[in-house]
C-alpha cells in the first residue's frame, strides 16, 4: 500500500537538537502533498477559472478598429502592466535620455532582481529581521504601484488624438 | 461469488500496477510526488504558485483554439479575430479567457514574486529556482505585449510600433533590436510574422522548459514556505542558545556537558 511521508510527527523530535543547520530541515505542522495542499490549489483554479469565464462574457477582450498605417493622429494606450515604464519615460525627456527611462534603468533593475539571492546577506528569512532588503522591496514596490497609478490618471484624462477603446 | 470476482478484479489491478512499476517506477514516483512532505498553515499563501501554472494552462489551451482561426496574416489577421467574436461557436467566451487570464496571471505572477521575496525563500539553496523565475516573468511579459500586437488593430498595432520605437535606443545594439521586431526597416507584414513567431512558437517554447526547471527545482529544494512554519522550531533553536549562553553546550539529550561556569554544575 501507499507509504505516506507526512515528514516528522513533531516540530522537534524526542532527544532532537535544534541547530542553525538544521532548523529548517521540516516544517512544524507538515501536510502531504496530496491531499491538503492539492485541494487549496484546486479551489483556488476553480475560483480563477470562474472569474476569468464571468469576465469573458461581462466585459469581451477589446478589438479596434483594424490597423491603419497612415494613421497620424493616433495615441496607443499601453496595457496596464506596461504603465509604470509609460509614466517612467516622463521623467526623461528627449531622446538622448529614453535609452536611460526605458531601456538602460530597467535593464539595471532586472540584473539586481537576478542578483537578489547574492545580494541578501541576512541569514534570517523573516522580513522583520532583514529590514534593508525588506524596506527596499517595498520602497521599488510603492514606487512602481504609484507611478502605475500615475500614468493611468493621465490616460484617463488624456484629451488629445483619438480615443484609445 | 461476489467475494471471489471482487479478489480477482483487485489481484488484476495488483498485478497490473505491478507490471507498470517494475517498467516504468510510475507508482513509485506518483507515490514521491504526491506525498512529499509540504508546510500546512500557509497552504493558502503558497497556492499563488499553482495558481500561476494554472493561469498559464489556461493560455496555453485557449491559445491552440484561437489558432484554429487566426490568421496571421495583414490582410487577414483582424478579420478573423472579428470572426471568432462574432460568427466562431464559443469563439467570444475563448478568446475572453485568453485575454483575462492573461492579465490575472501577470497580476498573480506578481504577487507571487513578492510573496518569495517577502519570505526569502530565494535564499540558499534555493537561488536558481528565484533566478528561473525572473525569466520566467519577462518572458511572460513580452509574450502579454506581443498578443497585445496580433490583434493587428490600431490599438495593438499603435503600442507595438511605440515599444519596438523605444527599444531602438537600446545603446549599441538598438538598430539590430527594432529590424528585428519589425522584420524591416518599417512595420508591414513581415512583422506580424516575426511577432505571430515570438508569440506562438519561440517564447512558449523557451518558457515550458523553464516552467519544468522551476517545478523541478521546487521539487528538489521543497517549499520553504515562511518563517511561521518553523516558529516551534525557532523558538526550540532560541530556547538552547539561552541555555548554552548560561550553562555551556548542550548535549542531545538536554545534558549539560561542558558548563563554562563550573559552579553551575553543583
Amino acid at each position: 500500500m501507499v507509504d505516506i511521508r507526512y515528514g516528522p510527527r513533531e516540530p522537534v523530535e524526542e532527544g532532537e537538537v535544534v541547530t542553525e543547520e538544521n532548523v529548517f530541515d521540516h516544517y512544524d505542522e507538515p501536510q502531504g502533498f496530496f491531499p491538503g495542499q492539492v485541494v487549496a490549489d484546486l479551489t483556488v483554479s476553480t475560483f480563477l477559472l470562474a472569474i476569468v469565464v464571468v469576465l469573458a462574457y461581462a466585459v469581451p477582450a477589446p478589438l479596434t478598429e483594424p490597423m491603419d498605417i497612415s494613421t497620424t493622429v493616433y495615441v496607443p494606450r499601453p496595457e496596464w502592466f506596461f504603465f509604470f515604464l509609460d509614466q517612467w519615460l516622463l521623467y526623461f525627456p528627449g531622446a538622448a535620455l529614453i535609452a536611460v527611462g526605458d531601456v538602460i534603468i530597467p535593464g539595471l533593475f532586472v540584473i539586481l532582481l537576478l542578483a537578489i539571492p547574492w545580494l541578501d546577506k541576512e541569514p534570517a528569512y523573516s522580513p522583520a529581521r532583514r529590514p534593508f532588503v525588506t524596506v527596499v522591496g517595498l520602497l521599488v514596490i510603492t514606487v512602481i504601484v504609484l507611478n502605475m497609478l500615475l500614468a493611468l490618471l493621465r490616460i484617463v484624462n488624456f484629451t488629445g488624438g483619438t480615443p484609445a477603446g | 461469488m461476489i467475494a471471489r470476482t471482487t479478489a480477482r478484479i483487485r489481484g488484476w489491478g495488483r498485478d497490473l500496477m505491478d507490471w507498470m512499476e517494475e517498467r516504468t517506477g510510475i507508482v513509485s514516483l506518483t507515490e514521491k510526488l504526491l506525498y512529499e512532505p509540504t508546510p500546512a498553515r500557509g497552504r493558502w499563501l503558497y497556492t499563488l504558485g499553482s495558481a500561476t501554472l494554472f493561469l498559464i494552462t489556461l493560455q496555453f489551451l485557449t491559445g491552440i483554439l484561437l489558432l484554429f482561426y487566426y490568421v496571421p496574416t495583414t490582410d487577414n489577421a483582424w478579420d478573423s479575430i472579428h470572426y471568432i467574436m462574432t460568427q466562431a461557436y464559443f469563439g467570444r467566451l475563448i478568446r475572453g479567457m485568453h485575454f483575462w487570464s492573461a492579465n490575472l496571471l501577470l497580476f498573480v505572477i506578481g504577487l507571487h514574486m513578492v510573496r518569495t521575496f517577502l519570505s526569502g525563500s530565494y535564499k540558499a539553496p534555493r537561488e536558481m529556482n528565484w533566478v528561473v523565475g525572473v525569466f520566467l516573468i519577462l518572458i511572460v511579459t513580452i509574450m502579454a505585449f506581443s498578443g497585445y500586437a496580433l490583434r493587428w488593430d490600431q490599438e495593438g498595432f499603435w503600442a507595438w510600433e511605440v515599444g519596438a520605437m523605444i527599444s531602438s535606443y537600446t545603446p549599441l545594439i538598438g538598430s539590430w533590436v527594432i529590424t528585428t521586431l519589425l522584420g524591416g526597416d518599417t512595420a508591414g507584414p513581415a512583422t506580424l510574422s516575426r511577432v505571430f513567431a515570438l508569440h506562438v512558437w519561440l517564447l512558449p517554447a523557451v518558457l515550458a522548459p523553464l516552467i519544468g526547471v522551476h517545478l523541478y527545482l521546487l521539487r528538489k529544494h521543497g517549499e520553504f514556505g515562511a518563517t511561521f512554519e518553523y516558529s516551534e522550531r525557532l523558538a526550540a533553536l532560541r530556547k538552547r542558545r539561552q541555555m548554552e549562553e548560561t550553562f555551556g553546550s548542550v548535549e542531545e539529550d538536554g545534558q549539560v556537558a561542558d558548563a563554562g561556569d563550573h559552579s553551575q554544575e553543583g
